[in-house]
C-alpha cells in the first residue's frame, strides 16, 4: 500500500463536515440504547440488542451508510474534481492507488461502526454479553470492508455512486432480498449478519445466510471487486481528465 | 529513476523523436475528437495551438497516456504512451484544470509528488522546484486560497519535481497575470534550453508567438499546419483579408479600388463596401492613395476576419 495516498485520502476524507456528520450519525445508536435502557419495557433486553439495535439499525442502515459516504468520495472526488490526474501520472500501479483508497476508506468506516456497535450495546445491555459486543463489531468491521470494495468500483465506474449505493442498500438489500430469499447471496447485509451469527455464543440472534457460507462469499466478494477496481482503473479513460 | 531517464539527452543524440504521433484519431462515441494526424516532436519547445474545442486536451492527454487512440499510434520515446506507467519517470504534466489538494500547502503539494515518485531526497527537490517558479513566498500557504496564477506556478512546480525530460502543459498561461506569464515563459525556455522537450496548448496566437520555436496548428481535430512558427505566421498573415470600408463616395471608391492590382474583388454593401484582398500589406498601403486620388474620404476602414477561428478555418482550407 502506497503510504502517500493513504495518508492524502484520509486527509480528504476526514475533513471536519463530513467527520461531525459521520460521528453524529454514529452517536445516533448509542442514543437508542440509552432510551431503551431508561425505558420500563417486558421486552428481553437481549434480543431487542441483538435484532433491534445491532442488526436493525447497526447493520441495516449504519454500517451501509457510513461505506457509503466514504468509499464512494475516496475516489469519485478525485475524478470529479480532477485531482487524480496527480496519482495516475506517477510511476506507481495503479493496484497501490486502490488499495490505498480502499484502506483509507475502510479505516475509518469500520472503526466508526465497530465502536457504535460495540458501546450502544454496552448500554442497552444491562449484563456483559461479550460475545455479541464482540461478533457484531468485527462482522461491521469486515461487512465495512465488503460494502468499501464495491462502492469503490462503483465509483470508478459512475459519477453517480452515490445514489446507485443507495438504490442497493435500500431498494436490493432492503427489499428484494426479504422477497426472493436466493438474492440473499448478492447482499452483504446477509453476509455481515451470518459472519455476526457465526461469532456470537447468543442464541436469540439468527440470520438467515449460513455463517461460513457468509463469511466464505463476503472474502470472495471483496477480493473479487478489489480485482475489478484495479482493473477498472488500469483501463481509466476520461475526457476531462486534464 | 535511472541516470538515462533523468539526463536530457543531447539533441544531436535523440534518433527517434521523443513524441510521435501516426495517422492518430480519437473519437467518443459519434464525436470526432481527432482525426487522422500525424506529426512528431523533437526538444525545445513546441506549442500547439487552436481554438477552443479544437481536440487539443485530447492529443496532450493521448501523449500523457490518458487516453487510448482509438486508430494510429502515440509513441512517447519510441514506445506507446497507453498504460505505461514507466513514461511518468520522465515525464512532467500540468493539467489545464485548476484543482489541487486545497488543504495541502505548496509546499506540501510539490513535497507529495516527489514523495509519489520515490525521489530519494524529496524535500531537496521539492525546495528546488518551489524556486524555480518562484514560490517561495507563498509556499507555506494553503493552495485553497491560491490565485490562479499561483495555483498554475503550484501546478508547474509539481510537474518539475522529478526533473522530467518532457513536459506536456495544457493551457498553462491560463488566468496567469502578465508578470507571472513572463516569468513561467522564463523558467519554460530555461528548461528547454536545457535540452528537454516542452509540448504547450494554448488557443492565443501571441502566447505561442512568444515561446514557441515549432508549432502545430490543431482545428476540428484535424492538423492545419505544422512547423517553424514563423512560416505559420506568414501564411497566416498572406491569407486573402475582407475589409469593410465606409468613405463619403462607396461606389465611386469601389471603382477605383478595383483597379489595385492587390484588391481581389469588391462589393457594395449597406452602407459601405466590403473589399477581398490578396495581400494584407500591399492593400494597407494602397488603400490612402486610391481614396485620395479618387476625391473620396475615408470614414472606416475595419478586417472583417481577424477572428482567430477564421484564421483557423483558413489554414485547415488552404
Amino acid at each position: 500500500m502506497n503510504r502517500e495516498i493513504f495518508a492524502l485520502s484520509l486527509r480528504q476524507l476526514l475533513g471536519r463536515r463530513r467527520t461531525f456528520a459521520l460521528i453524529a450519525l454514529a452517536l445516533l445508536p448509542l442514543l437508542v440504547a440509552l432510551v431503551f435502557r431508561m425505558g420500563d419495557t417486558d421486552t428481553d433486553p437481549v434480543d431487542w440488542t441483538a435484532n433491534g439495535l445491532l442488526a436493525g439499525l447497526i447493520v441495516y442502515v449504519l454500517l451501509p451508510l457510513v461505506t457509503l459516504v466514504l468509499s464512494t468520495t475516496s475516489l469519485g472526488m478525485e475524478i470529479e474534481d480532477g485531482t487524480i490526474v496527480y496519482l495516475l501520472s506517477k510511476p506507481l500501479s495503479r493496484a497501490q492507488v486502490i488499495i490505498a483508497k480502499l484502506v483509507a476508506s475502510w479505516l475509518p468506516a469500520g472503526a466508526l461502526v465497530s465502536l457504535s456497535a460495540a458501546s450502544s450495546a454496552a448500554i442497552a445491555l444491562p449484563e456483559s454479553e461479550p460475545s455479541l459486543i464482540l461478533a457484531f463489531a468485527i462482522a461491521g468491521c469486515l461487512g465495512a470492508l465488503a460494502y468499501s470494495a464495491v462502492f469503490l468500483l462503483l465509483s470508478l465506474l459512475t459519477s453517480r455512486a452515490l445514489v446507485f449505493g443507495l438504490v442497493y442498500v435500500f431498494i436490493w438489500e432492503g427489499l428484494v432480498t426479504g422477497i426472493f430469499s436466493g438474492t440473499r447471496a448478492l447482499s452483504i447485509r446477509e453476509y455481515t449478519l451470518g459472519v455476526a451469527d457465526l461469532l456470537t455464543a447468543a442464541r436469540q440472534f439468527d440470520a438467515r445466510l449460513d455463517g461460513v457460507t457468509a463469511l466464505v462469499l463476503m472474502v470472495v466478494v471483496t477480493i473479487a471487486f478489489v480485482a475489478l477496481a484495479i482493473r477498472r482503473l488500469n483501463r481509466f479513460e476520461t475526457r476531462s481528465l486534464f | 529513476m535511472t541516470d538515462d531517464l533523468k539526463k536530457p539527452p543531447a539533441a544531436a543524440q535523440t534518433i527517434e523523436p521523443v513524441i510521435r504521433l501516426d495517422s492518430t484519431s480519437r473519437w467518443f462515441g459519434n464525436l470526432v475528437a481527432v482525426s487522422d494526424i500525424s506529426f512528431s516532436v523533437d526538444p525545445g519547445i513546441t506549442g500547439l495551438l487552436g481554438p477552443n474545442g479544437a481536440g487539443k486536451s485530447t492529443v496532450l492527454q493521448m501523449i500523457a497516456g490518458f487516453l487510448r487512440p482509438s486508430s494510429g499510434s502515440v509513441l512517447v520515446r519510441g514506445r506507446s504512451s497507453w498504460r505505461n506507467d514507466k513514461l511518468y519517470r520522465y515525464t512532467g504534466l500540468v493539467p489545464e484544470r485548476e484543482a489541487v489538494y486545497p488543504f495541502l500547502t505548496g509546499y506540501q503539494f510539490v513535497l507529495l509528488n516527489a514523495r509519489l515518485h520515490k525521489l530519494p531526497n524529496a524535500a531537496e527537490a521539492t525546495a528546488r522546484a518551489v524556486r524555480t517558479v518562484g514560490l517561495e513566498d507563498a509556499q507555506h500557504r494553503a493552495t485553497g486560497g491560491y490565485s490562479k496564477g499561483m495555483k498554475q506556478r503550484v501546478k508547474l512546480a509539481a510537474a518539475l519535481v522529478h526533473d522530467p525530460l518532457l513536459l506536456l502543459l495544457d493551457e498553462p498561461f491560463n488566468g496567469v497575470d502578465p508578470a507571472q506569464r513572463l516569468h513561467m515563459m522564463g523558467v519554460l525556455r530555461e528548461l528547454a534550453a536545457e535540452g528537454r522537450t516542452i509540448l504547450f496548448s494554448s488557443h492565443i496566437l501571441e502566447e505561442v508567438e512568444r515561446l514557441a520555436d515549432n508549432v502545430l496548428v490543431i482545428v476540428s481535430g484535424r492538423l492545419a499546419a505544422s512547423g517553424d512558427f514563423r512560416r505559420i505566421r506568414r501564411l497566416m498573415t498572406d491569407r486573402p483579408h475582407t475589409f469593410v470600408i465606409r468613405s463619403s463616395d462607396n461606389r465611386r471608391l469601389a471603382a477605383a479600388l478595383i483597379e489595385a492590382p492587390s484588391v481581389k474583388g469588391v462589393e457594395l454593401i449597406d452602407g459601405g463596401l466590403s473589399v477581398r484582398a490578396s495581400d494584407f500589406g500591399a492593400f494597407a498601403l494602397a488603400v490612402p492613395p486610391v481614396a485620395r486620388d479618387a476625391g473620396v474620404t475615408l470614414y472606416e476602414f475595419v478586417p472583417a476576419d481577424q477572428s482567430l477561428e477564421s484564421v483557423f478555418s483558413y489554414l485547415v482550407n488552404r
